[in-house]
């Protein structure tokens, strides 16, 4: 498999595709099933309040997937990337659109490889918080 | 009650992790990932890949069943409901499939404070059958206000 991006199609700076999810109850459970994280913060409204957050909140690696996704599916394959680093910030809550984004930030002819910051953010009334924030990712590029 | 320091470096029993078909279809619905090559071997071997494979963030799964024996580890002093996750990171080398065997000896990498939190640093570099490195994964908690404790 070959990515449908070429590396030559790239300059820094440039921003990739961003994709948006509102984050429902049901998928933040069906993942609490699949990765097995059955932590109770993200399953039982009562115990989200518990610990101070008006209700229950999505699991910081679904965020994570999401933005994952957002990078594979604009690459055209899996294979092409190397690696990914981030920090977890704001939470978020249900029904709420996460949206994810990436940002080349340096390219290596020698390699073919390209480094893009990467985040993830939320709109709450009218504020934007960092869901995932100061991330890095490395893609190898046809 | 701070984290016991003593334990960096510390490892822990290895896992042993089958990558099954229906799991890995369970995953990629619950990430609303709807690419062929995580759902149908025939798409993904079309694709140039010897069987189907995993959505990257998949090893999630196995990293879940590691991580269990360091947070509850007694003498770590971890107390989970003070505990956030902070930072993910991952290092591929190549796609996960189905059939893979993977094992993974999780180990903590790191114990630091910085200002009232501690960070708790499990890494483990997840091997195949074979032996290679499929992927290294390293996860930071953060406890919440247990620095000088």
């Amino acid at each position: 498999m070959t990515t449908t991006v070429r590396f030559e199609d790239l300059t820094v700076g440039q921003e990739i595709p961003s994709r948006s999810k509102v984050v429902r109850r049901e998928e933040v459970k069906a993942y609490a099933d699949a990765s097995g994280d059955q932590n109770p913060l993200h399953q039982d409204d009562n115990f989200a309040r518990s610990v101070g957050f008006p209700g229950i909140i999505g699991h910081g690696m679904f965020s994570m997937a999401h933005l994952t996704s957002t990078l594979t599916s604009w690459l055209g394959d899996p294979a092409a990337l190397k690696s990914i680093s981030v920090q977890f910030r704001a939470v978020v809550y249900m029904d709420e659109t996460l949206v994810a984004k990436a940002q080349v930030t340096g390219l290596d002819p020698s390699t073919r490889r390209a480094t893009l910051s990467v985040w993830a953010e939320v709109d709450r009334a009218g504020e934007r918080q960092m869901v995932i924030k100061n991330g890095r990712a490395e893609v190898e590029l046809a | 009650m701070a984290l016991n320091q003593s334990l960096k470096g510390k490892e822990y029993q290895e896992v042993s992790f089958p990558v099954e078909r229906d799991r890995v279809v369970q995953f990629a619905d619950a990430i609303g990932e709807n690419d062929p090559i995580y759902r149908d071997p025939e798409a993904a071997k079309a694709a140039g890949f010897e069987d189907q494979i995993a959505p990257p963030t998949f090893v999630t799964v196995m990293q879940i069943m590691t991580s269990g024996q360091v947070v509850l580890d007694q003498e770590l002093g971890l107390n989970y409901a003070l505990v956030v996750h902070g930072e993910q990171e991952y290092e591929w080398r190549r796609p996960v499939k189905v059939g893979d065997v993977l094992s993974g000896t999780p180990r903590i990498a790191d114990i630091y404070a910085k200002g009232p939190n501690e960070f708790l640093v499990i890494e483990a570099e997840i091997k195949d059958a074979s032996g290679e490195t499929v992927v290294v994964a390293r996860s930071t908690l953060l406890s919440r206000g247990t620095a000088g404790s």
